[in-house]
């Protein structure tokens, strides 16, 4: 991990050679979600592949850009596709963009995804604020040599989802009159979906949903000193004594219609977090 | 996975100089299971490392060995000596000849393995037909790039073992007058055989078996569209609270004891599949 450090400022060295602002927010968007952020007024875009180091999304529902522009009134900096371990990364290279963000000046991350939900109440296209999750992943973006000037060797995961972000988040739905949930999400490598007695044995361990990714940004956001918050859109209910078939396309689908909730949330967490930040810039 | 189409053609190309017949099944025979390969008219047959790609066999009593022929009718190859992760290869090297028995029209896959026996209702000696699984190992086959022509990037696993199969395999064991139970297998790495705080664990978590081996097999299976039947042969029984010390040997001789059960199960299904109006 001590390697990593130098590619991690010569990305944001790159980056701000093209857009000067220091973001304060780091978006990361899931399956389909790509259009949560319709309402950032995008300044600069950057190819995963014109930037150095940065892996290539291979992922269906994945567009593979990074967004810099302004949000809510708050400069911030969008993943438009993420890297999963599934696709044959390592941890280190699925948590680069979120080293990345935090090298800029990023001090709150948003990380969304598709999940499927195990909770018999959930139903598709519902959100679900992440409020624990389960690292089933067997693989940790924290193992090596511990860079302290990135983290602890030893961080901390007694409450990695800001308690006070999660409440914004069930006010704004409330507001805004959609259902939102608050659960655990567990991790799993994927690429395949679950056995009916893979979801049997989640679901009896607390979990609430279940997805590929998100874990691993956590954990090195966490590492990081983000205060972080996840939002689950539900794509899909798994209920494994009724299981029928699950596709990608079917996933994605749902999450276009899902996706104006999310984007509710990150426009209403970002204005409440800018109005954090003056009043305390004010005192 | 994008160079494993390629190898997957050589190896099959091979096989295909000596039997040319498109498969029915591929089979793969585990632990001490090796015997049933005997009922195989052979028309021809493979050291491991005179197929290209193929890893060779390390584990004991497995042979290391691809038998081809004809079982029930039915053109097949079988697996003598399988690969397992304990041994230091990778997934995607495990199920290799998964992914080559179906380049060589192969549309049933038809897997075997020694298990601990969890479940209290189950006694050392006895079959079980999979019927799910839960993967344990920390790794899975299909990690990399997705390469679209052996199968789909997001495989669903909601039956990854045949319904019809599995019913099949319960009446041919009623018929022949021998216990064979319906369940979930657990699969983890090892090589240890499990603490006693693993197996609470993994019984907790809904297994009734637990092996070394299969779950990675089956995943393959699954993504390039072929159809399982699954058979745990229960070698030793796992209870935490009557623990004893796992002996390989009693092991191996109980798999063999055992083996008729699965001869009768594999000839029984494919005699099934032979009788099926094409």
């Amino acid at each position: 991990m001590v390697f990593q450090r130098s590619q991690i400022e010569e990305v944001a060295n790159h980056i701000r050679a093209a857009w000067k602002p220091n973001p304060r927010v780091g978006i990361v968007l899931g399956s389909g979600l790509g259009a949560s952020v319709e309402s950032m007024d995008v300044e600069v875009e950057f190819e995963y592949g014109d930037l150095p180091h940065f892996p290539r999304s291979t992922a269906v529902g994945h567009r593979g850009r990074l967004l810099a522009g302004e949000l809510a009134g708050l400069p911030v900096i969008a993943m438009q596709g993420r890297f999963h371990l599934y696709e044959g990364y390592t941890p280190q290279q699925v948590t680069f963009p979120i080293r990345v963000m935090r090298g800029l000046g990023a001090d709150l991350l948003i990380v969304c995804n598709a999940a499927g939900g195990l909770h018999s109440t959930y139903a598709a296209g519902d959100i679900m604020a992440i409020d624990d999750h389960i690292n089933m992943m067997f693989q940790n973006p924290l193992i090596g040599i511990n860079d302290d000037r990135l983290g602890p060797r030893f961080p901390d995961m007694s409450s990695p989802y800001d308690p006070a972000l999660i409440q914004q988040v069930m006010q704004i739905a409330r507001e805004h009159d959609f259902t939102c949930h608050r659960g655990v999400y567990i991790g799993m490598l994927g690429p395949n979906y679950e056995t009916r007695a893979e979801y049997r044995f989640l679901r009896r361990f607390g979990g609430h949903v279940v997805g590929m990714s998100t874990v691993p940004e956590v954990l090195a956001a966490v590492h990081a000193g983000m205060r972080v918050l996840g939002l689950s859109m539900i794509a899909n209910v798994a209920t494994p004594d009724n299981l029928a078939a699950t596709s990608g396309a079917e996933v994605v689908a749902v999450a276009d219609r899902a996706a104006n909730k999310v984007a509710t949330i990150i426009h209403g967490i970002i204005s409440q977090f800018g109005a954090e930040l003056q009043e305390r810039a004010g005192h | 996975m994008l160079n494993l189409y390629d190898k997957i053609e050589t190896a099959a190309a091979k096989i295909r100089e000596s039997f040319p017949t498109p498969l029915h099944a591929g089979i793969i025979l585990g632990t001490g299971l090796g015997g049933l390969a005997e009922r195989i008219d052979v028309k021809a047959s493979f050291n491991y490392e005179e197929i290209p790609n193929f890893p060779e066999s390390t584990a004991l009593s497995h042979r290391g060995r691809l038998v081809c022929g004809i079982l029930e009718d039915l053109p097949v190859v079988a697996m003598e000596g399988r690969f397992h992760q304990y041994e230091g290869y990778s997934l995607q090297q495990i199920t290799l000849p998964v992914r080559v028995m179906k380049a060589l029209g192969a549309e049933l896959l038809i897997v075997s393995q020694a298990v601990g026996g969890m479940n209290p209702y189950y006694n050392s000696g006895d079959v079980m037909i999979i019927d799910d699984h839960i993967n344990m190992m920390g790794d899975n086959p299909l990690v990399g790039v997705n390469d679209d022509r052996l199968g789909p990037r997001f495989p669903d696993m909601c039956a990854p073992y045949d319904a019809k199969l599995i019913e099949k395999g319960l009446e041919i064991a009623r018929q022949q007058n021998f216990a064979a139970h319906k369940g979930v297998v657990v699969a983890v790495t090892g090589p240890n055989l499990e603490t006693r705080a693993e197996y609470r664990f993994l019984r907790a978590i809904g297994a009734d078996v637990v092996g070394m081996s299969t779950v990675p097999e089956v995943i393959v299976a699954v993504h390039c569209g072929m159809r399982v039947f699954g058979v745990s042969v229960i070698t030793d029984m796992c209870l935490p609270d009557a623990l004893e010390p796992a002996d390989v040997e009693k092991i191996i001789a109980i798999a063999g004891a055992a083996e008729p059960k699965l001869r009768a199960l594999v000839t029984g299904v494919l005699a099934y599949e032979a009788a099926k109006p094409r």
